[in-house]
């Protein structure tokens, strides 16, 4: 208790108008969605709507195949999570726990395909995933990103502070290094796994640049495509638009809620001392 | 036997990252429209990108928005770390909303900033009338276009920083805190003496992420401000793809993202440098 | 199903259309004989369609499909939507992937660039010699590069003045009821400053070449007498007294304080929500703003002709189709286009959508628009002042290039200090480069 009155007022006050200004562009999403439509190009702007559009959300799932797009994007989210994160924890693996010949060149050589803009290779991926015949298919999505230099780098920052010995010692139990990996690794790394998940889902939720040039129907459309199919209509609807970019937030707003404490927690156990 | 963990990898990156880039260092050597023939030019795209004054231009701009940018959300990042990772009232709470924006998509955030920010009836103007100043031309006035996408990128990035940061703190044992406060270090003190110096690797890992972030800006360009007015928030990222698919023009766009590309990856090896030197001359962190 | 697709060709032809046309389909199709193919006479053919649009074009367009394959019951024409701000990133990419959509639909100012590269394919085979003569000129000129089709035309819009009723009663201002009596450039200016003046608004009017689509500033260059390119379609004319004029004039609505900055070219401002709530009493918008004016506006509100300086020029909106080179059954696609553009399918189209045919036996004829026919009479009539040298022009394979400099110049004029000469002489220098001259 006696931090709590030793904490400084003035500090909390800074600290609220802060969290007042981060919230207030939500906010306005939020007020936007839920006013009747005649409102929304008021030349002066009311804080509040007039009255509550709820029925403007609803719409949203009525008038468009909005459900199909969630789950379009929760499916590829999914699947890309469970790829990414298990192949970019065994190369992490490799690069912090064993020696081979040319790994550090080939380390640079990954870590450096996170300064390519996509705008540089969207001509040219896009037809290595044509050759495969990948266009819309979510697979066209997921395979391109998997090989995901953030991850690489943070498992192995990670794993290089994993003491040595318990490796050699299952090695000595004669056990194989995928059972090593399997076994005694990957128990070690749960609080670098759950920020990788989580970071990695939010990252494909959001993607949109990519499935943009591989998604053309729109029954395959990703909720971010959904979101700019809306806003691209010349006769725009605004209160449909905030309402699914609502609606497009709130799955990565729950899940960072629950998952607060223990993200900070992951990230600080990872190799960020 | 390593090669199995990294087999997977290394597939999918050569295939989807290391053969695209190959591919776009070829397409750099060729006049190509995209949808017509290509011809060979040789270098030509390359020396064109020495004399042509609008990739200065977007140089210098982008620059400008990584200057002003990242050491804001670095700073505003530190202070609510620090402020956040006291036992207060509403911390969780207050946690949770500085965050929230790094969860909210590209294009939803360009959605809603252009409605913030627009002239005529955006709400930042009203509330700036409200109280009795005068509005401001915030997308369409070339001295504040670009102070309006830093502060966009601000909102946007200081969530994470925060969390870095807060993660970082958390790892500084409590002990130095309280041998310093038997020492009788005011808080002041304790922040340049301990904080600071032990928050060094989060920083400099913020610094190579937001710098690398900030050279690759372009939902929030093309959204908001579509490179103008005039010239003034003409970034490299948004003047390649205007190159690539505005005038089709694909031989130089891909030249100039070479060009990027290489100069992010100087800036890194530098800067990678840099901080082993200093991490060495600390005694090795 | 490749096989199925490329068999089922010619037997699309086969109905519905007379036995010379058969004959033709036949020749075109190349010389893998009829017999064969027809053996699997109700094979199933799909294509697809790329298009943006707002809702009530795609439900035009679905309209128009429907009605085609109750004809042909054999050919299924699946529509894909695309915002427009990636409309053109998202073709260009499929294209250079040989897999872009059987046919997708273009501006007039595109076609060149297309054809140049042949990425779409030469319609003329597939239609009658004279086909063009029933289209309005400047639509026809615009989808035929070096002679041949490379796109069916099939609507255009036009954009004219949109002015806010209230207003222009209060301040006792009458528009225009006839082309002929259209405002000159003197009284638009002096009108402008009396809504800002005397109606209290804080702004006047803006005209929609936002998100750098500057070539919708041509119109003022051809009213003014003005052109952007020699007859040799290489050397340029901005700099020239006309087009310094035309810049400046353009220049002074945001000098003067009647157009807001945020009306300038590469911005993203609307400004149609700008008339919308009254923020502007008059704007130069497009044909295919009612139906936002409808949904967002309540004042009440009408149109009124382009002003116009020495000639009357409007701008060339709308848009055709192309097929692409990537498409099996260039044929069936090709049937289709024709009965796109038909007069009955015109007619529909233009009705449910609310965009104005280019037949030219429809110009004149009342098309029932369901909603405010009275401001569509306006834009059709507007839309017969499009200038052929406007049209050829932007139909050149390099306008994207030229149209890029454009607004990057324009833009500095309009948002900054650089005065008309310096503009007129950037650009001109531009276009040199672009065109080699």
């Amino acid at each position: 208790m006696a931090r709590i009155r030793s904490f400084p007022l003035v500090a909390w006050l800074l600290l609220a108008c802060g969290t007042l200004v981060m919230a207030s562009p939500i906010y306005w999403m939020l007020a936007t969605a839920l006013r009747p439509r005649a409102e929304v190009f008021a030349a002066q702007p009311s804080l509040w709507p007039s009255r509550l559009v709820w029925s403007n959300i609803g719409a949203v799932f009525t008038q468009y195949p909005t459900l199909q797009w969630l789950a379009n994007t929760a499916t590829i989210a999914v699947i890309a999570v469970a790829i990414t994160v298990t192949i970019n924890l065994a190369c992490g693996y490799a690069f912090a726990k064993f020696r081979f010949p040319g790994r550090d060149v080939l380390f640079f050589l990954i870590l450096s395909a996170l300064m390519i803009p996509i705008q540089v290779i969207l001509v040219p991926e896009f037809l290595v995933v044509s050759w495969f015949g990948l266009l819309n298919t979510n697979w066209g999505v997921i395979l391109p990103r998997c090989a995901e230099a953030f991850g690489i780098f943070m498992t192995r920052q990670f794993m290089l502070s994993l003491p040595d010995e318990l490796i050699e010692a299952g090695r000595l139990d004669g056990a194989g290094e995928l059972q090593i990996f399997w076994r005694i690794v990957l128990p070690l790394s749960r609080p670098l796994i759950a920020v990788l998940v989580v970071f990695t889902f939010m990252w494909r939720w959001n993607d949109f640049a990519w499935p943009l040039v591989v998604l053309t129907d729109q029954q395959h459309f990703t909720i971010q495509q959904g979101l700019n199919l809306l806003k691209g209509d010349p006769n725009p609807n605004w209160p449909h638009i905030m309402s699914l970019a609502l609606i497009s937030i709130a799955p990565m707003l729950a899940i960072f809620v629950a998952c607060q404490r223990f993200i900070v927690q992951g990230v600080a156990n990872t190799g960020l001392k | 036997m390593p090669y199995i963990f990294i087999a997977p990898n290394l597939l999918l990156f050569s295939l989807f990252m290391l053969f695209p880039l190959c591919y776009a260092m070829f397409i750099s050597l060729h006049d190509w429209d995209l949808v017509g023939d290509t011809s060979f030019a040789g270098l030509a795209n390359y020396s064109r990108l020495v004399t042509d004054p609008l990739f200065w231009t977007a140089l210098r701009q982008t620059l400008l928005y990584a200057g002003g940018a990242v050491p804001a959300s670095l700073a505003l990042g530190m202070l609510a770390a620090v402020g956040l990772n006291q036992r207060m009232p509403g911390r969780i709470f207050m946690r949770s909303i500085f965050f929230m924006p790094v969860v909210v998509s590209g294009v939803a955030t360009a959605v809603i900033a252009s409605w913030l920010f627009n002239d005529n009836y955006g709400v930042i103007n009203a509330l700036l009338e409200r109280a009795g100043l005068s509005r401001v031309n915030w997308l369409s006035s070339p001295s504040w276009a670009l102070p309006s996408l830093i502060i966009t990128t601000l909102w946007l990035r200081v969530g994470f920083c925060m969390i870095i940061y807060l993660a970082a703190l958390q790892s500084i044992p409590r002990t130095y805190y309280e041998a310093a406060r038997i020492d009788g270090a005011s808080a002041l003190q304790q922040f340049i003496h301990i904080t600071w110096p032990l928050l060094r690797p989060a920083t400099f890992l913020l610094l190579i992420i937001n710098v690398i972030y900030s050279f690759h800006v372009f939902d929030l360009v093309f959204v908001m401000t579509g490179g103008g007015p005039g010239f003034s928030t003409t970034v490299l990222v948004q003047y390649i793809f205007n190159l690539a698919f505005a005038s089709s023009e694909m031989g130089y766009a891909s030249a100039m993202g070479i060009a990027l590309y290489a100069l992010i990856l100087a800036f890194t090896v530098l800067q990678w440098l840099a901080g082993r030197r200093s991490e060495v001359a600390m005694g090795g962190g | 199903m490749s096989k199925s697709r490329i068999s089922a060709g010619p037997q699309a032809f086969a109905k519905g259309t007379g036995r010379r046309d058969l004959l033709k389909y036949t020749l075109a199709a190349g010389a893998a004989g009829i017999g064969a193919r027809s053996a699997r006479a109700q094979a199933p053919v799909s294509l697809t369609m790329a298009i943006w649009g707002d809702r009530t074009s795609e439900i035009a367009h679905r309209n128009v499909i429907a009605k085609y394959q109750q004809q042909k019951p054999n050919v299924d024409i699946k529509l894909e939507v695309t915002p427009f701000g990636q409309f053109y990133q998202q073709i260009d990419t499929r294209l250079a992937g040989r897999q872009a959509p059987d046919m997708f639909r273009i501006q007039y100012q595109q076609v060149g660039r297309y054809a140049n590269g042949r990425t779409v394919v030469d319609l003329s085979p597939y239609l009658p010699a004279d086909y063009g003569s029933a289209f309005m000129p400047a639509m026809w000129q615009a989808v035929n590069y070096a002679g041949k089709a490379f796109a069916m035309p099939y609507h255009t819009d036009t954009i004219a003045l949109f002015y806010n009723v209230p207003l222009f009663e209060k301040l006792g201002i009458v528009a225009p009821t006839s082309l002929d009596k259209s405002w000159t450039w003197a009284e638009y200016t002096d009108i402008a400053r009396r809504i800002k003046k005397d109606g209290g608004l804080p702004y006047a009017t803006a005209m929609i070449w936002q998100t750098s689509n500057a070539y919708r500033w041509l119109p003022f260059l051809y009213q003014h007498g003005g052109r952007v390119l020699e007859d040799d379609f290489k050397t340029p004319l901005i700099g020239s007294r006309l087009g310094i004029e035309t810049i400046a004039w353009t220049q002074s609505f945001f000098k003067e304080g009647l157009s807001p900055a945020s009306t300038s070219i590469k911005s993203n401002e609307q400004p149609q929500n700008l008339f919308a709530n009254g923020t502007l009493g008059m704007y130069l918008g497009g044909d295919w703003h009612m139906s936002f004016l409808r949904d967002n506006m309540t004042t009440p509100w009408n149109v009124t002709y382009m002003p116009r300086d020495v000639a009357m020029a409007s701008d060339m909106g709308g848009n055709c189709i192309a097929v692409s080179r990537d498409c099996k059954v260039p044929e069936v696609a090709a049937d289709f286009l024709k009965f796109l553009a038909s007069e009955q399918s015109m007619r529909d189209f233009a009705r449910d959508g609310a965009l104005l045919p280019i037949r030219t036996s429809l110009a004149h004829e009342n098309l029932q628009y369901s909603y405010r026919p009275d401001a569509m009479k306006v834009f059709i009539e507007q839309a017969t002042t499009i200038p052929e040298n406007l049209a050829r022009t932007v139909g050149l394979p390099i306008w994207s290039r030229i149209n890029q400099r454009l607004a990057d110049q324009l833009d500095l004029a309009f948002t900054s200090d650089q005065s008309a000469e310096t503009t007129a002489r950037n650009i001109d220098a531009a276009i040199r480069v672009i065109t080699g001259a």
